[in-house]
């Protein structure tokens, strides 16, 4: 298809260039082209917030973060003036960038503030947002200072602020750091941490279109979902829909490819790319060794084997019929060499860590399953262990929680052992103990626990 | 018949002792310098509650003090009309606010799966054998190194990526350990 | 309201009610932990899994709203299996000490457990444990056990949204997570011993109640907390004429859920009783008292206010029942001829406590009856005037903290013949001639009117020792002796006699829901389908709730 051919880097466009962060140089490039566009145009009625929302609808643009959900439709859900009163709109740029294997939002981050800045611009203005936040998480500490100034720049400018540019159009943004939780990428557990409180998912409903940020109308859109957006009123929604597999998958994509690859890294490609380009485009599997596994969307994401990615177009409905999901684009391959049972033995490690505890099926249950499978790894393991653990994962999962925390968890648990079974087994038939002697162990050198004793790092 | 003598611990009620989840005393009671003090000031009209300048509050106490001791929580509990118990709730959730105080060096190395997948858990270990057998979190005899394990720091095509304090390092293999180590001064 | 079917029974529920409620509602069980109706909701315990219809997933029942039309359905093979889970992952890692948990029997974990668990445990991981935060008194009254903690926050919800002192937080995250104070500081707001009245396991206890009975043991008598004049309904918790403790007693109009520390920890006073047998004193000042019976006891007094009825004078007190106060002034103005017995009643401090209804209310009397005193024909005062009568009869000897103090005693006692009704020995009695056992609140029978003008009845928890009588009954006896009263008239009787002549009691109906505690509109019985109220001690007999295991279990 020709939605599928290269074409020179889009939302990477400037990665690499000489002081790619500031201001100047952005706008040197065509930046800022489309907000000034946009606002020249709104006095005449050229442009109005309805129009962005349109471009963005019609371009197919879906969420970058993990959950794929159509971005003008999440638009169209906040109430309009009529019925939201005197409530100001909230625009949250989620750059709470945590799933294992996700780096592209860093980059974008790091490289092409500003970019980020534009779309954040155009959103605000199609939903009304007087003053937009970004989230970024802690450990991105330089991401932070550079957001930092290029917000200062961009107000210094003239690009934010009160009137911006004679428009009538009042902007702030704001950039918040986390401090350490994964979960706060979770849309209302990131309300909760921006409103200085832990990061525990909200029930849904209400969703945070209609009830977020201090009980008013917020939007919580992806890094690289906003750096689409300017894209998109720069180009047009039929540009965006020419790029990509199908009208369902659209748009230039980033994949982050790590583990076992040659060149780990950041690509752009149409989304909907198929796997053996993509895996190309990164050198192919390291040393030359055969692929055994591959973690398609983020480790929340089920495995898949070789034989199962052959051929599987990288994208929101191609994973999902290979019986995975795109999640963050966050793609972990994994060659010959890998051991499958450490391997899902360290990705529950995460989530046990990463849990925000509210839940009892997910605060009891991601710990539960890290214990089992340290002890199995650790040659304690028992033949009744893995019925166990699939059946423990089976309960977490499908609306047992409050957020989707508890599925992601559970995903490289259950496929790990239904398509590595032999892997565990192996470990469980060198088990040095008989079945009925087989004790847990009492010392799980659990780091996690050392950290705590020590006081530092819960 | 008084209902309390059987209580198998000595603690008097009105004073719980501190464990280790508790929040360790400086022995000081602390207040921001005048910059901090500004800086906070400036925090507030960010936000439209109190009480989301929380995050933003604890990372300046973290800047100012290295360390977020039990005045500090009251300190800032203070400053934001917050229960001192919210407070430590929120620092305990987060797990960048240090808790103890640690090293000049804050060595984080990342042991998520794609670190993981290029030796990882061998690079933290190493690291802490070759400081003299560190204990996590621990910090140096020579008060200049604490180790600690972190979760993915979105550096997965620079595995084994580590973070020192604020900055970044990549792919800092066992055979870079060294090198990296002698470079931290 | 809305039409709900739960389970294929349909019920009309209020619009803001959610899935959980309506269940209750139906009279269908849904097990739950950290749903409270007076707390909001969190859906976080994922306990009160249920189905509705056209929602694909299992939902936590308590975070739906419902709407007209829904259907749920709660014991589905679905649903069960999910609450299995939760149940199973919630005691993967509590300790099995139910045999020292002072919990044990109104632990809602162990009575869901019975219900809903598994028979078997498929752990073999070891337990989490908190070391340092077990066993350990987090403020005056309650004592924190973390290993027990199944992290439903309804601790951690009352002290943000009903006392508003924030004392609890979660600290940790995920499955290190505990519930504790901050360093330092103590759980010790007023009403502090609800948090571990609302903590559904038995993470958060009393100290005053620990290790002191098991609570299947307790018999249960509603009554009303005597502590000030809000009137807090209470449940007497006691045993072989032992009280051990007061709970709250759901009423939504005066304490809801609740009450202060203050008035709960009156409850072992109630123990105390030092006179068993009225004395006397005939010979004059100086010589000892005697023991004597009754008798002969109220003989004396008859002898002694006959001597020269004009010089009598009666003091009545805001502790006496509003049926003990309408026979004392009944006695006073028919047969004595006297004119209005006084009382007084002593200020301060405040207490408080918060309903839905009016926010916080407010009690600043220290005697839980100066109204329905009032409305009887006792005359308040706020000092005694300072006459020297030849008898002066106290009923009782505690109306108020001055009775301790000899200067103040030292007025009253200018009297020639000073007889007081009296439990507690004190100032007073120490200078009485003529001393008249009388039980304390958990002996008695009758109603009380508290601060919002609400009529409320107290029953009888504990039948005084043998020859320790109510002032019901004292008075009874004393006024027998003008033929004014029947010494086998009950508080019922003297209520319904009464009722004519006393404010505010016209057309109340000794049984009435009104007088129980309860809104007229929300019996006992109902409260606890409505309210879902956890531990029910208006039933005097204790019952456990029935329950039933799915057949399907092995």
């Amino acid at each position: 298809m020709s939605g599928l051919s290269p074409a020179p880097p889009v939302l990477l466009a400037r990665i690499g260039k000489p002081n790619s962060v500031s201001l100047d140089s952005y706008v040197a490039d065509g930046g800022y082209a489309s907000w000034k566009k946009v606002l020249e145009g709104v006095k005449g009625g050229e442009w109005t917030p309805a129009k962005v929302t349109d471009m963005v609808k019609a371009s197919g643009l879906r969420g970058r973060g993990g959950a794929g959900f159509p971005c003008g439709m999440k638009w169209t859900f906040v109430p309009t003036k009529e019925k939201r009163g005197d409530k100001p709109v909230y625009l949250l740029c989620n750059a709470d960038e945590s799933e294992p294997g996700t780096f592209k939002d860093r980059l974008l981050i790091e490289k092409d503030p500003h970019q980020i800045l534009e779309g954040m611009m155009l959103a605000s203005f199609a939903l009304d947002v007087k003053h937009a936040y970004i989230y970024i998480r802690g450990e991105m500490v330089h991401g932070a200072e550079i957001l930092d100034k290029a917000v200062a720049e961009a107000h210094e400018k003239g690009f934010l602020g009160t009137d911006v540019l004679g428009s009538g159009v009042d902007l702030t943004i704001t950039v918040h750091r986390g401090a350490g939780a994964y979960i706060c990428g979770e849309e209302t557990a990131l309300i909760e941490s921006l409103e200085g409180k832990r990061g525990h998912p909200r029930i849904k409903p209400p969703f945070p279109a209609v009830s977020g940020a201090w009980g008013c109308p917020t939007v919580v859109n992806n890094v690289e979902t906003l750096s689409c957006v300017k894209h998109i009123v720069d180009r047009g929604a039929e540009w965006f829909k020419g790029v990509g597999r199908n009208e369902k998958n659209t748009g230039p994509k980033l994949y982050c490819v790590s583990g076992h690859v040659e060149k780990p890294g950041v690509y752009e490609a149409p989304t909907g790319i198929p796997w053996e380009e993509l895996l190309a485009l990164a050198g192919g599997v390291r040393g030359g060794r055969k692929l055994k596994a591959v973690i398609p969307g983020g480790s929340s994401a089920p495995m898949l084997t070789a034989a199962e990615i052959a051929g599987v177009p990288m994208d929101f409905d191609g994973l999902v019929a290979a019986k995975s999901m795109f999640g963050s684009a966050g793609i972990i391959v994994m060659d010959e060499t890998t051991d499958i049972p450490k391997a899902v033995t360290n990705i529950a490690k995460f989530y046990a860590h990463e849990s925000c505890g509210q839940c009892t099926p997910c605060r009891e249950g991601t710990p539960w399953l890290l214990k089992m499978l340290r002890r199995i790894v650790n040659g304690e393991g028992k033949k009744s262990d893995l019925d166990l653990l699939l059946q423990i994962s089976n309960q977490m999962g499908n609306g047992m929680t409050i957020c989707v925390f508890s599925d992601a968890a559970i995903a490289p648990v259950i496929s790990g052992i239904t398509k590595f079974r032999g892997e565990f087994e192996a470990y469980i038939e060198k088990s040095t103990k008989p079945e009925f002697e087989q004790k847990a162990p009492t010392d799980l050198t659990n780091e996690i626990a050392d950290r705590k004793a020590a006081g530092i790092h819960s | 018949m008084s209902g309390g003598q059987n209580l198998p611990v000595a603690e008097q009620a009105g004073n719980p002792r501190v464990g280790e989840h508790g929040a360790l005393s400086c022995g000081r009671t602390l207040s921001f310098s005048r910059e901090t003090r500004a800086d906070f000031d400036r925090l507030l009209g960010r936000y439209p509650t109190k009480q989301a300048a929380l995050l933003p509050t604890l990372w300046l106490a973290q800047r100012e003090w290295g360390w977020i001791s039990r005045e500090a929580v009251d300190y800032v509990a203070t400053l934001l009309e917050l229960a001192p118990a919210f407070v430590w709730g929120v620092v305990t959730f987060y797990t960048m606010y240090n808790r103890a105080p640690v090293g000049k060096h804050l060595i984080q190395v990342c042991t998520s799966i794609s670190c993981h997948l290029n030796g990882a858990e061998e690079v933290f270990h190493e690291c802490k054998k070759r400081l003299g057998g560190l204990k996590t979190g621990e910090v140096s005899s020579d008060g200049k190194f604490t180790v600690v394990e972190v979760e993915c720091l979105a550096q997965c095509d620079k595995a084994p990526a580590v973070m020192v304090n604020d900055d970044d390092y990549f792919v800092i293999t066992k055979d870079k350990l060294d090198a990296f180590l002698g470079g931290l001064k | 309201m809305a039409k709900v079917t739960v389970d294929g029974r349909v019920v009309e529920v209020p619009n803001d009610a959610n899935a959980l409620e309506a269940c209750r509602a139906a009279g269908v069980d849904v097990p739950h932990f950290c749903y409270h109706p007076r707390l909001s909701i969190v859906g976080q315990c994922r306990m009160c899994m249920v189905e509705v219809e056209g929602v694909p997933k299992i939902q936590a029942s308590c975070t739906v709203p419902v709407r007209d039309g829904m259907v749920i359905k709660a014991s589905t093979e679905k649903a069960l299996a999910a609450r299995n889970a939760t149940m199973e992952f919630l005691l993967i890692n509590h300790p099995l000490d139910c045999p020292i948990c002072d919990q044990a029997g109104e632990c809602k974990l162990q009575d869901n457990a019975f219900a809903a668990g598994l028979p078997v445990s498929r752990t073999s991981e070891p337990r989490r444990q908190f070391p340092g935060y077990d066993r350990t008194p987090i403020g005056p009254h309650v004592i924190a056990d973390m290993t027990r903690c199944i992290q439903c926050t309804r601790c951690i919800r009352f002290c943000e949204e009903i006392t508003e002192t924030g004392e609890l937080t979660f600290i940790e995250r995920g499955g290190h997570t505990i519930v504790w104070t901050h360093e330092g500081k103590a759980l010790d707001n007023d009403l502090s011993a609800c948090a571990a009245d609302v903590c559904p396991v038995g993470a958060l206890t009393t100290r005053d109640f620990r290790f002191r009975k098991r609570v299947w043991w307790l018999d249960k008598t509603r009554s009303v907390c005597d502590g000030c004049e809000i009137g807090c309904n209470i449940s007497i918790e006691h045993r072989d004429r032992i009280v051990y403790r007061f709970l709250p007693r759901v009423a939504p109009a005066v304490n809801d859920f609740w009450m202060c520390d203050y008035g709960r920890f009156r409850s072992e006073e109630l123990n105390r009783q030092d006179f068993l047998k009225p004395e006397i004193r005939v010979a004059g000042g100086d010589a000892e008292r005697r023991q004597t019976n009754w008798g002969e006891a109220l003989d004396a007094v008859k002898a002694a206010i006959e001597k020269d009825p004009s010089k009598v004078r009666v003091i009545g007190s805001a502790f006496l029942t509003t049926e003990e106060a309408w026979l004392l002034a009944a006695l006073c103005k028919d047969s004595l001829k006297v004119g209005s017995p006084e009382f007084t009643v002593d200020i301060g401090p405040k207490r408080r406590i918060r309903n839905k209804v009016d926010g916080w209310i407010y009690g600043s009397e220290a005697a839980p009856n100066s109204r329905g005193c009032e409305a009887a024909g006792l005359t308040r005062t706020s000092s005694l005037s300072s006459s020297s009568p030849a008898v002066l009869y106290i009923s009782d000897a505690s109306f108020s903290e001055k009775c301790k103090d000899p200067a103040f005693v030292a007025g009253l006692r200018q009297a020639s013949v000073l007889i007081v009704h009296a439990r507690t020995r004190n100032a007073l009695t120490d200078a009485a001639d003529i001393v008249l056992p009388v039980a304390p609140l958990s002996g008695k029978e009758g109603t009380f009117v508290n601060a919002k003008g609400l009529v409320q009845r107290i029953d009888t928890a504990i039948v005084s020792p043998p020859v320790v009588r109510t002032d019901l009954e004292v008075l009874l006896n004393l006024g027998a002796r003008w033929n004014a009263f029947d010494t086998q008239w009950t508080a019922r009787d003297v209520f319904e006699k009464m009722q004519a002549s006393v404010a505010g009691y016209a057309g109340l109906a000794w049984d009435s829901d009104a007088l129980v505690g309860n809104p007229p509109s929300i019996s006992p019985a109902a409260a606890y389908d409505v309210l879902g109220l956890e531990r029910d001690p208006g039933v005097e007999v204790f019952s456990r709730p029935s329950v039933t295991a799915p057949d399907r279990l092995p």
